[in-house]
């Protein structure tokens, strides 16, 4: 659905690394109130190596990709290997110190919750 | 085509995509479902391929993806990868969606969701018994070691 006014959510382009291109992965990113759910797809990282920042409201996402070098002569060459590095302006009122982040299968996924006060709540309207 | 998203996506920026998939389908040859949601009419997915006297290396990156959902078939010089990547390990809203009735928010899809399957020739003929696949991280290897005969032989030379 269309961004909703609260997330302000753009991207900076990638960094230029002076050794080999640094790649921006691809995400999903899903609000569902409470946190902001993010999703990114980096085959091929180094897990331990993968950082997570989250920095006065740009979250960055970044990932050091070993090279993958394999015997004999290269047939077909359809993609490259390179680092991941994205960021992402969030919007405001989220919590820094409750972000977490997991990275299976190659997918990066980092849970963005919001502060608890600016969650938005149902407010009951009485009558009569 | 390839759009950059920044800031606020316009309103008709949907349709304008739908649009877009809904033309490029239309004047193109059928591209194979791929893991981005940009229409595109490369294969999918991208492979490197690399050769040595005794066997083909192929790789490929499958991030999120299931091995159980993984089939690869090889007969003569054939490689056949098909698989799918399903709702619950591609979009963080499955999970969401068990968590929080109401409808997430979705402020950026760019991962794609669905099957693909890609046929590719490789230079020789490989021995299907002993071809091995790994996945890794997101990442496919796959050896086929050469058939017998794919396989260059010294030929010694007799004299006289």
């Amino acid at each position: 659905m269309i961004a909703s006014p609260q997330a302000n959510l753009t991207t900076k382009p990638p960094a230029d690394e002076p050794q080999g291109l640094t790649y921006r992965p691809n995400v999903d990113i899903v609000d569902n109130g409470g946190e902001l759910v993010l999703a990114a797809d980096m085959p091929g990282s180094a897990a331990d190596q993968i950082e997570v920042s989250f920095d006065d409201g740009v979250l960055t996402i970044s990932a050091p990709v070993p090279a993958r070098s394999h015997p004999g002569n290269p047939v077909r060459q359809e993609y490259g290997v390179g680092d991941y590095r994205r960021s992402f302006q969030l919007g405001e009122g989220f919590d820094a110190s409750e972000i977490a982040a997991d990275y299976r299968s190659g997918v990066l996924t980092v849970r963005v919750p919001r502060q608890a006060a600016v969650r938005s709540r149902t407010i009951p309207v009485s009558t009569g | 085509m390839q759009m950059l998203r920044v800031g606020y996506p316009h309103p008709l920026e949907d349709l304008r995509e739908e649009m877009d998939r809904l033309w490029t389908s239309l004047t193109t040859a059928p591209p194979l479902h791929g893991w981005t949601r940009q229409a595109s009419t490369e294969p999918f997915p991208a492979v490197n391929i690399f050769e040595t006297d005794e066997a083909i290396l192929l790789e490929a990156e499958l991030p999120g993806l299931d091995p159980a959902e993984l089939e690869i078939t090889a007969v003569d010089d054939g490689l056949t990868l098909k698989g799918r990547r399903g709702e619950a390990e591609a979009g963080p809203a499955a999970e969401t969606a068990e968590k929080r009735p109401a409808r997430p928010t979705w402020h950026r899809r760019e991962r794609g969701v669905g099957s693909f399957e890609r046929r590719l020739t490789l230079p020789t003929a490989v021995d299907p018994e002993q071809v091995e696949a790994k996945l890794s991280n997101g990442v496919l290897t796959v050896t086929c070691p050469k058939a017998p005969a794919c396989r260059p032989h010294r030929i010694a030379v007799s004299t006289g």
